[in-house]
């Protein structure tokens, strides 16, 4: 019985043992159902926060997928329109009606258009990838060639030739500029445009002026000569009426002959064939000769007269026909302009350094502000003077102008028709020009 | 012969070559009046027919020009030539005044004044470069200051 006992309280222990061990093993269990109950609600939540990944994740890639088709789409609508816009620009230039080269920084040919190929047929060196010098050489007026530089942007308007193959040279009008980049030289474009033909116009007007100025001046001038022995009385003594009638041709005459001469003047200041022939000029002797010539009319008009010379006003370098011409001129307007027992002065002071400075000034009729910028034009009279008794070609001013701008001088003026202070004054600035 | 007696002065000749008539007839007696001499003719071919005891040349050609010259040399005694730029016929007064300089002699020591309404710069410029003593433009000119600048040249 004791070993039963002994025996049972064994197993009892045993059992106890064993659900102790049961027991720790059901918390065990219990435990890891736990963990299990954890884990898989934590699986869950992963799960459902993966879902939420994944559907963030599909959004996300669509957006992706959206912006890409969108950049693709701009991308391709860009990529179209650059090419719209380069081939436009290469159809103009290429075909520009003006020839059209353009070289690399190195002179070498990058793009010719087909006005340039044209006007080169033949000339088999002129192609992209070959020199342009060597291609297209300049030559000026007299043969020799010119290097042709394009760093410059500036028109050369000087008489320059291209030389051709089959056709010999012509003629070229041309406009080099540099193509640059961040201000950095990275090629050039040469425009040009062949002028035989404009060389031609002018050369057939500069034939007509002379032919005209010759045809209008040879019966001028027999009327001239012929009155002229009638008044000396080659043909016979003249009574008085006989004389002032034969001194009303010939004074209408010489106007004619002066008409003629500034529209001579004229053509050629327009055609760009003036000549200016420099010399040394006394400029203030030049002036009291001009001065003197115009005296007996300022005498006849009962005018007073003054005129100074600054001391530092010597020479210049000048066409002293030129110049005479520019004096007279404005002298003679503030004459011609100004009434009876008016007051004229002339000075001549030094601008500055490089310039004279003459100053015209008159007590006369003044110029209506609102015509001031007519009174340079040809053949234009003030209203306020129509109907004065004054004669001129008309075209005195116009050619005075021109002539001081040509030379890079300037002229200009004030006035005032206010009664009782009425007058003008003109200002002419006269280079000195060098070494006079 | 009286020693009181003064030389004649024998008269100056111009020839005068203008191929408008009616200013040859003003220039002929204007001169005149002034007391030249004067042998005119219009035209390049005529200068050197003018007025003088010989054939007609024909045809211009250099050669007959030059046959021309060195006949007029002989014959007649030219001081002073008055030229027009504009003549009838193919050449113009440039066109004599080159042959006639080119001729050398007595003749391209002659003074020539051309008096002319052609004005342009480069026609001018081609004369005086050729040797011509002066350029009148006609219609800025009278008549006798022209004159009175030849007689002065003459006498100088």
């Amino acid at each position: 019985m004791k070993e039963i006992g002994r025996g049972a309280a064994a197993v009892s222990k045993k059992k106890e043992e064993v659900y102790r061990k049961l027991g720790v093993v059901a918390e065990k269990l219990v435990i890891t159902a736990k963990e299990k109950e954890e884990v898989r609600k934590k699986l869950i939540v992963t799960a459902k926060e993966k879902e939420s990944v994944r559907r963030d994740l599909a959004a996300s890639a669509k957006k992706l997928k959206i912006a890409y088709e969108t950049l693709e789409a701009k991308v391709r609508e860009r990529t179209k329109s650059l090419e719209m816009a380069a081939a436009k620009e290469k159809a103009i230039l290429l075909s520009i009606g003006d020839g059209l080269i353009v070289t690399d920084e190195n002179g070498v040919i990058t793009i010719v258009n087909e006005t340039a190929g044209e006007m080169f047929r033949g000339n088999g060196e002129l192609i992209p990838g070959r020199g342009f010098d060597e291609a297209v050489p300049l030559e000026n007026e007299k043969g020799a060639l010119v290097p042709s530089s394009a760093t410059k942007s500036a028109p050369m308007g000087l008489s320059y030739y291209y030389a051709r193959k089959e056709a010999g040279r012509f003629p070229v009008s041309m406009m080099a500029t540099p193509v640059l980049l961040s201000g950095k030289v990275i090629g050039a474009i040469r425009i040009f445009r062949d002028i035989t033909y404009e060389r031609e116009v002018d050369r057939a007007k500069t034939e007509f002026v002379s032919l005209a100025s010759h045809q209008l001046r040879t019966p001028l001038s027999t009327v001239n000569w012929y009155t002229e022995m009638l008044l000396a009385g080659d043909a016979g003594e003249l009574n008085g009426k006989q004389r002032k009638y034969l001194d009303e041709v010939y004074t209408s005459n010489q106007r004619m002959v002066e008409l003629v001469n500034a529209l001579l003047d004229v053509s050629s200041l327009e055609l760009g064939t003036f000549v200016i022939d420099p010399q040394t000029v006394d400029v203030k002797k030049l002036a009291e000769s001009v001065i003197t010539e115009q005296m007996p009319q300022m005498s006849f008009k009962g005018m007073v007269f003054s005129f100074s010379c600054a001391e530092d006003v010597s020479f210049m370098r000048a066409d002293p026909k030129l110049v005479r011409m520019v004096m007279q001129n404005i002298l003679s307007n503030a004459i011609k302009y100004t009434p009876q027992g008016g007051k004229i002065s002339m000075i001549l002071s030094r601008a500055n350094r490089k310039d004279i400075l003459l100053r015209v000034t008159d007590t006369g009729y003044g110029i209506p502000e609102n015509q001031k910028d007519k009174i340079c034009k040809k053949f234009f009279r003030a209203d306020n003077v129509r109907n004065k008794d004054t004669d001129g070609t008309g075209l005195g001013l116009y050619i005075v102008k021109s002539v001081i701008e040509n030379a890079g001088g300037k002229m200009w003026f004030t006035s005032s028709t206010k009664a009782g202070e009425s007058g003008t004054i003109f200002y002419a600035i006269l280079p000195i020009g060098e070494s006079a | 012969m009286n020693h009181m007696e003064k030389k004649p002065m024998k008269k100056k000749t111009i020839l005068v070559i203008e191929d408008e008539r009616p200013l040859l007839a003003a220039i002929n007696a204007g001169l005149e009046k002034n007391g030249f001499n004067v042998i005119s003719a219009r035209s390049v071919e005529e200068a050197f027919n003018a007025d003088l005891e010989k054939d007609a040349m024909g045809a211009v050609t250099v050669r007959s020009i030059e046959q021309a010259l060195m006949y007029i040399e002989s014959l007649e005694r030219v001081d002073a030539i008055w030229l027009d730029h504009h003549l009838l016929g193919e050449e113009d007064g440039l066109d004599f005044v080159k042959k006639f300089k080119a001729n050398g002699g007595r003749w391209s020591a002659i003074p020539v004044f051309v008096v002319s309404n052609a004005a342009s710069p480069k026609t001018i410029q081609s004369y005086l470069e050729n040797g011509v003593d002066k350029y009148y433009v006609k219609s800025n000119h009278k008549l006798e200051d022209i004159i009175k600048d030849i007689e002065a040249v003459l006498e100088g």
